[in-house]
């Protein structure tokens, strides 16, 4: 039975998308890896409205201090196992933002983090090598 | 040689609410500078507004100078096309101002800024909360004044 | 009179970037809305006094990701005035040609989104698919696909080669045609027409007095563009329309933008046919001389103001920036009153609003006190249900 679900969660992990005080430009670039050009879908990645259907975390931008407890609360609301991607160099590390106030850092201060994908903006094949090889973590047995 | 309408505008102002203003010049084509004291902003802008139509404010900016808090009011006239900047300054022990809403109605939003921002109140808009800044900010911080710095350091850029 | 409260959650589908309003409600009918904001609230203008006047582009450019140009070119404008110099006439054809790219896909972004906030799920594939060729276009020139820091403080970093024009060229024919197609379907689908034809109604009195700027305005019929306002870089010397419509709903800004577009290619077009040879840039000293300047440009969502103040040192003294989202949204408060919550996706939409970050949405109904908070998908589930349940017209 869990290989059954490890096998379908493998083939189509579902993705909530998330922007915590970016500048937008990793958010055009992530729903860019779902238009035609880069076509996301085709390896079964669908991108979900609620937590509670996802599998894959995708956030951008660094995480702004209003914005923080937000992302807490929706990473608890996903059920398990659950994966969290940081997806641009905000994300990872806070970026060009680094010193600002109101500005936390990388979203990892808040959740922890399985794959850092960066990128100023992240471009969509970097998003897509970096689900890829998320999948081949938990493909290795995680 | 016909004046321009900057200059026109200027000589009018000096004209008639030649008291309330202590500088008025044109900076540079599209740019004219009014200085007044507090308190006379609201007769200039509402002087501008009724005789030449000048009612799209762009925004309020607010500037620390250390001891005084130097506020522009930059609008704009009815065709935009050049700018007219309304300084004038407010002491920071006091930093109190009357309010435009009622002239420019399109000023609610900045206001609110400049008071979250810098700490100055606006008499006549009441305003209750905080308007960018996070609901847990603590009272009394005001971010962009010169002497404001945040806990952890800044950490300067390297040059 | 009861009241209903509806909140709507945190994140959101797709990237539209959300807010914090209230909305009160009486049955379906909004009746006052309360914004609240501050959630991408970065302190820039702050951050900008503890970096160079070069690394400012850098921190300037990522105030908005989709808009990027037009803040780099305000800031360079800027800091130039304080210098007192001028960028190159070659930079400034090459300026304007970026800002022009970045004012397509900019509208081209929004068009597409538009069909998806309508269920319109293949327009918007088949629009950003076409996106792309812009996006192509950019990286040719500049290496990068969104924030390129081409536009730098005394001119540009990158030149524009005899052997790009012609890519540029066709790729600038497949979007005029491409974009003409889409402008019928804006025209002619009974859809999309029931959606945005009479909704969210602002009327050109309010539009003033509010201060509204950008295609919002346009869509009111105010003739209001900074690029003749007051021209910078290269635009008093190509010839251009001034596009507005009258009808001042959701419908008239969707079309102003679209035939932005089309201004917008015949715009490149110019630039390439007039770009004088030259320097592409100017060596600057470390820092400005003490003064303050402050320019207006048209981003793709309005005017565009930044200020900055120098005391002579390596640091600006002070940056101010206010973006044309912040000037649209007392407008956009005044727009979606006395339509249906189902409205709300498309009216929110019209403004092309750029805040950077997913928030909530908060309805209270003024009969029952009623107060619940929904997610931006779940409104728009609703809105696309209760269209299909009216036989895709409004009530």
């Amino acid at each position: 039975m869990m290989g059954i679900i490890k096998w379908s969660r493998l083939r189509s992990p579902w993705i909530l998308y998330m922007c915590t005080g970016a500048c937008n430009a990793c958010d055009i670039e992530v729903i860019a890896a779902l238009t035609p050009r880069f076509d996301v879908e085709r390896f079964g990645i669908l991108l979900k409205g609620s937590p509670r259907h996802a599998d894959v975390l995708v956030v951008t931008g660094a995480v702004s201090r209003h914005v923080a407890p937000r992302l807490k609360r929706i990473y608890e609301q996903m059920p398990h196992p659950k994966f969290v991607v940081a997806a641009g160099t905000c994300a990872c590390s806070g970026g060009v933002y680094w010193g600002c106030y109101n500005v936390l850092g990388g979203i990892d201060k808040v959740i922890p983090v399985d794959v850092y994908i960066p990128g100023c903006p992240v471009r969509p094949e970097a998003v897509i090598d970096g689900i890829v090889k998320l999948l081949n973590k938990l493909k290795g047995g995680k | 040689m016909p004046l321009s309408r900057e200059e026109q505008i200027i000589d009018d102002l000096k004209r008639y609410l030649g008291d309330k203003i202590i500088k008025a010049e044109k900076v540079r084509a599209r740019r004219v500078n009014v200085e007044v004291p507090l308190g006379a902003h609201r007769d200039v802008i509402k002087f501008l507004k009724e005789r030449y139509d000048i009612r799209h404010i762009v925004t309020i900016t607010g500037v620390d100078l250390g001891e005084d808090i130097e506020l522009i009011y930059h609008l704009a006239p009815d065709n935009r096309t050049w700018l007219l900047n309304v300084r004038t300054k407010v002491p920071k022990k006091n930093p109190v101002i009357q309010t435009i809403i009622d002239i420019l109605p399109g000023a609610v939003f900045y206001e609110r800024e400049v008071n979250d921002l810098l700490g100055v109140k606006f008499e006549g808009h009441e305003i209750v909360g905080h308007f960018i800044l996070p609901d847990d900010w603590p009272e009394g911080e005001y971010p962009l004044r010169k002497e404001w710095k945040p806990k952890e350091g800044i950490p300067r850029a390297r040059v | 009179m009861p009241v209903y409260k509806l909140p709507i959650g945190p994140q959101h589908p797709a990237i539209k970037e959300a807010f914090h309003f209230t909305f009160d409600l009486d049955g379906e009918v909004v009746v006052d809305v309360k914004p609240r904001l501050g959630n991408v609230h970065r302190g820039i203008e702050k951050g900008m006094e503890f970096r160079t006047w070069v690394q400012g582009i850098f921190l300037v450019e990522r105030i908005c990701g989709i808009c990027n140009t037009p803040h780099t070119t305000c800031y360079a404008l800027t800091v130039e005035e304080l210098y007192g110099v001028e960028a190159p006439p070659r930079a400034q054809y090459i300026r304007t040609i970026i800002n022009e790219l970045n004012r397509i896909h900019s509208h081209l972004l929004w068009v597409g989104i538009l069909g998806m906030e309508l269920g319109f799920w293949s327009y918007f594939m088949y629009v950003w698919r076409d996106r792309e060729r812009v996006m192509d276009v950019v990286e040719m020139i500049t290496g990068n696909r969104v924030t390129t820091s081409a536009i730098i403080i005394g001119g540009v970093a990158y030149d524009i080669t005899p052997e790009m024009e012609g890519p540029i060229r066709r790729a600038m024919d497949y979007l005029e045609e491409r974009t003409k197609f889409y402008k019928k379907v804006l025209e002619t689908d009974p859809t999309i027409r029931a959606r945005t034809q009479n909704v969210g109604v602002l009327p050109k009195s309010v539009a003033i007095d509010l201060c509204a700027v950008g295609p919002t305005a346009r869509g009111s019929n105010v003739k209001s563009d900074v690029r003749f306002e007051e021209p910078y870089c290269a635009y008093g010397e190509v010839p251009f329309n001034l596009v507005t419509y009258d009808t001042c709903d959701v419908w008239a800004r969707a079309m102003v933008r679209i035939d932005e577009v089309l201004e917008s290619i015949n715009i490149i077009r110019e630039c390439l046919d007039k770009m004088p040879n030259g320097p592409i840039r100017l060596r600057l000293p470390r820092a400005p001389p003490p003064g303050e300047a402050m320019n207006r440009v048209e981003a793709p969502r309005g005017e565009l103001l930044h200020y900055c103040k120098s005391d002579g040192k390596e640091y600006p003294y002070r940056f101010k920036a206010r973006t044309p989202t912040l000037a649209n949204i007392p407008a956009l408060c005044e727009m979606l009153k006395g339509y249906y919550i189902a409205d709300i996706p498309a009216i929110v939409a019209s403004i092309d609003p750029c805040y950077c970050c997913t928030e909530r949405l908060i309805f209270r109904d003024v009969n029952s006190g009623k107060v619940w908070a929904w997610t931006y998908d779940e409104l728009r589930r609703y809105s696309l249900k209760w269209f299909k349940s009216n036989g895709g017209r409004r009530k």
